[in-house]
């Protein structure tokens, strides 16, 4: 029990432990709910109802009406979970950086990349999101979605997904560290 | 009863992610670099677990699968090939 209580204070589990806990996880959502883990249709759900209600005209297409069904989702809700989750896991571990100073920007290998910068950070994680979304709405899914969701039920979408994530990742990679890679 | 169940295999889930270092920068973008496979390992491991036990409960007449994800060749392709950009710039 002591060496269990000890381990959730971990800020770093083995990646393999955490991938259990996922796995199982994903098994007892499927079981319990009929639904799989995903993320980032949620964003989808959610943005098409802020549409729907602000501008009706303009988000009533094929895509809202039938693909994406706007309105608070499993999925949504998941993602308000998800959230809380990653803040007790920070909380258990002592690192959650809540209120602190600079606690978004707070990354050594990021600032060493692209500066210091506050406003950089924002600014990455924005066009990333916008690229991410898009990628994302094409695609059907996320990582969590698609890749690994999609793959437990060996979806072969889930990994077409992920040798194109890959095959991209590494170009990316390559070309924003270039001599540092 | 099913949103409630959503929010706590959200938790779940966003603690598993916490807890394998996925919210952090420098874990997902040095998986490109090759220099810390640590993702890789995690979705690996959730992928097998999650595929077992749900083919080993699906054959004992357990549960029902939910709507596999749609395969078309082209749009998953092309949608990890930009999603993949986007991961390497941001650290999502």
């Amino acid at each position: 029990m002591k060496f269990i209580l000890n381990y959730i204070r971990k800020e770093e589990w083995s990646p393999y432990v955490a991938g259990v806990l996922l796995g199982l996880v994903g098994i007892t959502a499927v079981w319990a709910s009929n639904n799989l883990l995903g993320a980032s249709g949620a964003f989808e759900n959610f943005a098409g109802m802020l549409g729907k209600a602000l501008a009706p005209a303009l988000f009533d297409n094929m895509y809202f009406n039938f693909i994406m069904p706007p309105g608070i989702t499993y999925g949504v809700l998941l993602l308000v979970g998800v959230f809380f989750g990653g803040m007790i896991g920070a909380a258990t571990s002592g690192t959650l950086l809540w209120g602190k100073r600079d606690a978004a920007n707070s990354d050594a290998q990021l600032k060493s990349i692209f500066g210091p910068q506050v406003w950089k950070r924002w600014l990455l994680a924005f066009i990333g999101a916008i690229i991410l979304e898009y990628a994302a709405g094409i695609a059907g899914g996320c990582t969590s979605g698609l890749a690994i969701s999609g793959g437990m039920l060996l979806a072969p979408a889930a990994f077409l997904f992920i040798m194109g994530m890959f095959a991209s990742g590494v170009l990316t990679a390559l070309i924003i560290y270039r001599r540092r890679y | 009863m099913i949103n409630v169940l959503a929010i706590v295999f959200g938790v779940f889930f966003g603690f598993s992610l916490n807890k394998a270092g996925l919210t952090k920068y420098h874990k997902i973008v040095n998986v490109f670099r090759f220099t810390d496979l640590a993702v890789l390992k995690f979705m690996m491991t959730a992928l097998v677990v999650a595929m077992s036990g749900l083919y080993a409960l699906r054959g004992l007449g357990l549960l029902t699968f939910p709507n596999v994800p749609a395969t078309y060749v082209l749009g998953n392709l092309v949608g990890g090939l930009i999603f993949g950009v986007g991961m390497a710039l941001t650290g999502y």
